[in-house]
């Protein structure tokens, strides 16, 4: 009955946040009074995360801005099941995360290409994982390159790329893989402005289109108002959430036109103003 | 006063594909280039060995290339030459097999195992400094005198070479891109087929490398110490007869086989680890 919901709102796409998420929606993540520990040369532990409590609710685009340090990439990585927290729990789609949850795709922040395969094997890889049949794969690979603008680097090795190329290819295994929740960690960081604007736009088009949830991580707070329907501010020793913006601006957005709304150059304000620098 | 000439040329020659695999030339006139270059060392070495046989030293010392040349003729043509060469090559084949075969999964346990890598790593290390000569005479007395004890022999060299790059290799396996692969859910076989063995690759090769050599002077040690056959025992037999011709055309024979395996390793890179550039 939850499917038959989301297919009828599939095809609409346009709703406002709110109104796209049904009521009896089951939260995507829930983490509570999760801490995260390393052990550090002095003995007792380095708190790295410190009784985070988080709901990510089904198809909600969250961003989490936060200076270096704060326990971004390890928040990512223990909702992806790659390690476990120190105390608290991880919930995805219900159940206790042990180990990577299905339908869950993680862009790391260091774009991770196999350096012996080609741009197409790397993006194909995420093909082979969701068990997409091996006839469909090829059509796929060719869209996402020509999505990516990457169609003329097809048969290139990741080292003949730039370091925005091979994050574009990085995208587009994420992208193949079609995860329902999307982690992304910093996946614009070493995009030039023009491209950064077309991936800005096209993650929002798949989001809205599909039933998608993504939790962004970013340092960049005009972006994150951009894309979001809620930005979480965190702060470092001990890595923390400090505050919450919930962005009521109009859906679908365009990711640049959005950005000369009074409203969103408010939000950005206050959150700047919050975060310490006037 | 002129072999070491002869091994002097050998080095200069094969070290671009020992000491820099990637420095390929990248065009077809660059490879009329080295391949000129490369028989030129060879030729200038030859040289300077006849001339030397010719004026200054007795060629009952240091034989000559044209005693060798015809030497070698005779065994060819006689079918003593493939008989010798094909022993010992069938020897370091199948012991290079083996330590391949062994050295890959001991290598693989351990870099899995850990703590007992650190455990068992001074035996390992005990074992792999052994002098091998030393151990001659007992792969004789538990392996006899036939195939199988020359076998055990380059195995001895060749095992440890794999162990060590195996492990390196899977150790130097980039962490990130296993748990990429796992934050997708794949398999464990999926990750080592897909991550493993790909990243030690380029380990193996290497480990190949090293190995044709070390397998060729296993073979031949194997063959000093009792046999019949190859082209140590050869080797071995023209020296005990004061017969210089007959030792260099063995260890010309050897050269031109270590430097054919060799090309056979870089033939396999070629196909195996596509070119970064
Ligand atoms: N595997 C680990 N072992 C020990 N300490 C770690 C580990 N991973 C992260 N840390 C520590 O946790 C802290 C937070 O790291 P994290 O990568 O989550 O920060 P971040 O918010 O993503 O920073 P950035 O914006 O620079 O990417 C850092 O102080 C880091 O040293
Ligand atoms: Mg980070």
């Amino acid at each position: 009955m939850d499917q038959s919901v989301r297919s009828d709102e599939t095809g609409a796409a346009t709703g406002s946040a709110a109104g796209r998420r049904g009521p009896a929606a089951r939260p995507r993540v829930v983490l509570e009074g999760v801490g995260k520990e390393f052990p550090s040369s002095g003995g007792h532990g380095l708190t790295v995360l410190d009784d985070i409590d988080l709901v990510i609710e089904d198809r909600e685009f969250l961003s989490i801005v936060g200076p270096s340090g704060c326990g971004k990439s390890t928040l990512l990585r223990l909702i992806s099941g790659l390690m476990p927290p120190s105390r608290g729990r991880v919930l995805v789609d219900g159940a206790v995360v042990t180990g990577p949850p299905p339908d869950v795709g993680f862009m790391f922040q260091r774009d991770t290409l196999m350096p012996w395969a080609t741009v197409a094997q790397n993006i194909g890889l995420g093909l082979e994982l969701n068990g997409t049949p091996k006839g469909a794969h090829e059509a796929r690979i060719a869209e996402l390159l020509d999505l990516l603008g990457l169609a003329k680097f097809r048969d290139f090795l990741p080292a003949a790329l730039s370091g925005g190329m091979r994050q574009r290819v990085a995208l587009g295994r994420l992208l193949a893989y079609a995860p329902a929740l999307y982690l992304m960690d910093e996946p614009f960081g070493a995009l030039d402005a023009m491209t950064k604007m077309a991936m800005g736009r096209e993650l929002l088009r798949i989001w809205s289109r599909y039933d998608k949830s993504v939790v962004f991580v970013t340092h960049d707070i005009e972006e994150a108002v951009g894309l979001s329907d809620r930005v979480v501010v965190m702060a470092a020793h001990p890595g923390r959430i400090v505050s919450e913006y919930v962005i009521d601006l109009p859906r679908p957005r365009d990711f640049r036109a959005v950005r000369l709304l009074p409203e969103f150059r408010a939000l950005c304000e206050t959150i700047w103003r919050d975060i310490g620098v006037e | 006063m002129t072999s070491p000439s002869i091994e002097t040329s050998a080095a200069i020659d094969t070290s671009p594909s020992i000491t820099d695999t990637r420095g390929r030339p990248a065009t077809r006139a660059g490879w009329f280039r080295l391949a000129a270059e490369r028989i030129a060392v060879v030729a200038a070495a030859i040289a300077v060995w006849e001339l030397a046989a010719r004026t200054v030293i007795d060629p009952f010392w240091i034989s000559s290339p044209s005693l060798v040349g015809v030497r070698l003729w005779q065994l060819a043509v006689s079918g003593d030459l493939l008989w010798h060469a094909q022993a010992t090559v069938w020897q370091a084949l199948l012991g290079s097999a083996l330590g391949l075969v062994c050295g890959v999964a001991i290598g693989a346990l351990l870099a899995r195992y850990s703590r007992v890598a650190a455990a068992v790593d001074p035996i390992l290390m005990g074992l792999y400094s052994l002098p091998r000569i030393a151990l001659a005479p007992l792969f004789i007395i538990w392996f006899g005198i036939g195939l199988l004890s020359k076998v055990m022999m380059v195995f001895s060299f060749v095992v440890f070479i794999f162990l060590l790059n195996t492990m390196q290799g899977l150790r130097a396996v980039d962490p990130d891109l296993v748990d990429l692969m796992r934050s997708m859910r794949a398999t464990p076989a999926f990750i080592a087929r897909r991550v493993q063995l790909p990243s030690i690759l380029p380990w193996l090769v290497t480990a190949a490398r090293i190995s044709v050599g070390l397998a060729l002077i296993g073979s031949v040690l194997g063959e000093l110490l009792g046999a019949n056959r190859g082209l140590g025992w050869y080797v071995e037999h023209a020296s005990g007869r004061l017969d210089t011709t007959g030792v260099f055309a063995g260890l010309v024979a050897l050269m031109v086989i270590a430097v054919a395996l060799n090309t056979l390793v870089d033939l396999a890179e070629r196909w195996l680890v596509p070119a970064r550039p």
